[in-house]
């Protein structure tokens, strides 16, 4: 089922483009929104979430028009947002801050009970009665995410969730996004390919305001094929090159002498369509 | 026969597991279940599993169960919702700290009134008064302030809404303390009451500012340009001003009552972040 669409979508802070031309749709399942600082991710999320409108284009979520007051709304009542850097009140307990966006979710009857459910979802049942301000920082973000899931919402909008976790924090992360994504649409903002290889279904890689590639992961992957090597010596001239834990080193552009062409990662397909994209972007 | 011999008996189990056990009987089985766990386990097969999970549930709920704080025990008290409470709790213009910070101002400023006994009109009380609504409303809402901003303007509830609702709190709040900084000096009269009606215009009139000039730029010009006005009315050494008097009192709840027009055609722009000005637009400051 079609989540959203959007069609030429446009926004300026002053002088700055932050976002230009972005047309997609997405569908039920988790989709992985990729690109660099700068690149516009934010700034498409929080349209998407209604915190801001574009300047221009069509969008359409949840078969609501976001820019009137009436489609706003019903937007929010389905809506499950989780911020880049969600604030919390920090004399709240974890159960208080989630029932206070509870609150401003308007849930009226078994407020209580939904929180405690959604805070269960994310594995804070031990976790309820503490301060904010004694949780780490994975423990908080799981706050935030409890607090985005909260009356089951169609469409959860996730801003660089795993920024800042360690790897088992950032693994378990992973798997409740993915559990959060069966049945539901979720967009996931992440600098992490290995976020996008192990959850999403499909991928958009935005840079520089525009849409560089929209399509399933191992598609992205697919965007390097026949452009990454392995040989024993650095050669000059590739879009990317790095040693490797083996020794050899990791191209990624035309082949150096005795190399060896490797199957592409998703990384790899990421930089080749950032390269290709600023390349384009320097030529223009 | 010792003490780890003797078992409570299946009807006197079955009497405590039903509710029905009387003291002193029930004392007695209640501490030996607390030291054996053979009691313990025969226990279970007379428990209806749903009336534990009941239980237990209600135990969560007593534990979870938010803990109002002063502000929200007495907002209830008064007669507010409990969860329009807790939003007002939230209001960063509610804190001790700001509170004090009000009360110590209003006292420098009373006692400055006492001390300047030229004066007919005791204009540091009035000049700096309607500068605390101002102040504390321009504190209670915004990103800079309220850590969960984002979430709150992107919440159904409106946004609007959650303004008004704070800035009532903090307006009743700085109205009731300046009230009674207003009683300290009854010498000066009625004149006392005059930063009522600026009060009420400066806060409305910053707030329907917002939109264009952001929340800083509005409370910060609206705060000058008082003061200006105010210097370029009042007469030394008497403290007298045009504002204060009837005329400019029912210029001033004109003004208030144009500028709650003006707040109320520009609502809609609370509902995003609009509010905040493009420049100010977090997104350009933090990420794009």
């Amino acid at each position: 089922m079609t989540t959203v669409r959007a069609e030429g979508l446009s926004l300026r802070f002053g002088r700055a483009t932050a976002l230009e031309d972005v047309s997609f749709a997405l569908h039920d399942g988790v989709t992985g929104l990729l690109g660099p600082n700068g690149a516009g991710k934010t700034t498409l999320l929080r349209i998407l979430a209604t915190a801001i409108p574009a300047d221009a284009g069509q969008l359409r979520i949840l078969g609501a028009d976001p820019r009137g007051a009436a489609g706003r709304l019903a937007v929010r009542r389905r809506l499950g947002y989780l911020p880049q850097n969600p604030g919390f009140h920090q004399h709240f307990t974890a159960f208080e801050f989630v029932d206070y966006i509870a609150i401003l979710k308007e849930i009226v009857v078994g407020r209580h009970d939904e929180v405690r459910r959604v805070l269960h979802a994310v594995g804070l049942d031990d976790q309820r009665g503490k301060k904010i301000k004694a949780l780490s920082g994975g423990m908080r973000q799981r706050v935030g995410l409890a607090a985005a899931l909260l009356d089951e919402p169609a469409l959860v909008i996730l801003d660089e969730p795993t920024v800042g976790l360690d790897p088992e924090q950032r693994m378990r992360f992973r798997e409740l996004i993915a559990q959060i994504g069966e049945g539901r649409t979720v967009l996931l903002s992440t600098h992490q390919t290995e976020d996008v290889a192990t959850v999403c279904q499909r991928v958009i890689v935005l840079n520089q305001g525009r849409i560089r590639f929209e399509g399933e992961p191992v598609a992205l992957a697919g965007m390097a094929r026949g452009r990454v090597w392995t040989s024993p010596a650095r050669a000059d001239g590739a879009l990317a090159a790095w040693r490797t834990g083996s020794g050899d080193y990791h191209h990624i552009g035309d082949p150096p002498p005795d190399a060896r062409l490797v199957d592409p990662s998703i990384e790899d397909g990421y930089l080749m369509v950032i390269d290709a994209a600023s390349l384009a972007g320097r030529t223009a | 026969m010792s003490a780890d011999d003797w078992h409570v008996a299946d009807d006197d189990l079955r009497a405590y597991a039903d509710g029905a056990a009387r003291p002193p009987w029930l004392w007695s089985t209640e501490a030996h279940l607390g030291t054996c766990p053979r009691c313990r386990r025969r226990l279970a097969q007379h428990v209806d599993p749903a009336a534990v999970h009941a239980g237990w549930a209600r135990l969560d709920a007593e534990l979870d169960a938010p803990r109002p704080g002063p502000v929200e025990k007495l907002l209830v008290r008064l007669g507010v919702a409990a969860h329009t409470a807790r939003l007002l709790a939230c209001t960063p213009g509610l804190r001790r700290s700001w509170l004090a910070a009000v009360g110590f101002t209003l006292a420098v400023t009373t006692g400055a009134a006492h001390l300047a006994r030229s004066m007919t009109v005791p204009i540091p009380l009035l000049a700096i008064a309607p500068l605390l609504p101002l102040i504390g409303v321009a504190i209670s809402f915004g990103p800079r302030v309220d850590p969960s901003y984002e979430l709150a303007v992107v919440a159904p509830l409106h946004t609007f809404r959650l303004l008004l609702l704070r800035c009532a709190a903090v307006l009743s709040v700085t109205t009731a303390l300046t009230g009674v900084a207003s009683i300290a000096v009854p010498a000066y009269g009625a004149v006392v009451l005059g930063w009522l009606a600026p009060s009420l215009a400066l806060t409305l009139l910053s707030l329907a500012l917002t939109p264009r000039f952001g929340p800083v730029a509005a409370p910060l010009a609206v705060g000058f340009g008082w003061l200006a006005l105010l210097a370029a009315t009042v007469q030394h050494p008497t403290g007298e001003s045009v504002l204060f008097t009837a005329p400019g009192q029912a210029g001033l709840a004109a003004g208030a009552a144009a500028a709650a027009m003006a707040l109320w055609k520009v609502r809609a722009a609370f509902d995003t972040t609009h509010h905040l000005g493009r420049v100010a637009d977090p997104s350009t400051r933090r990420t794009i």
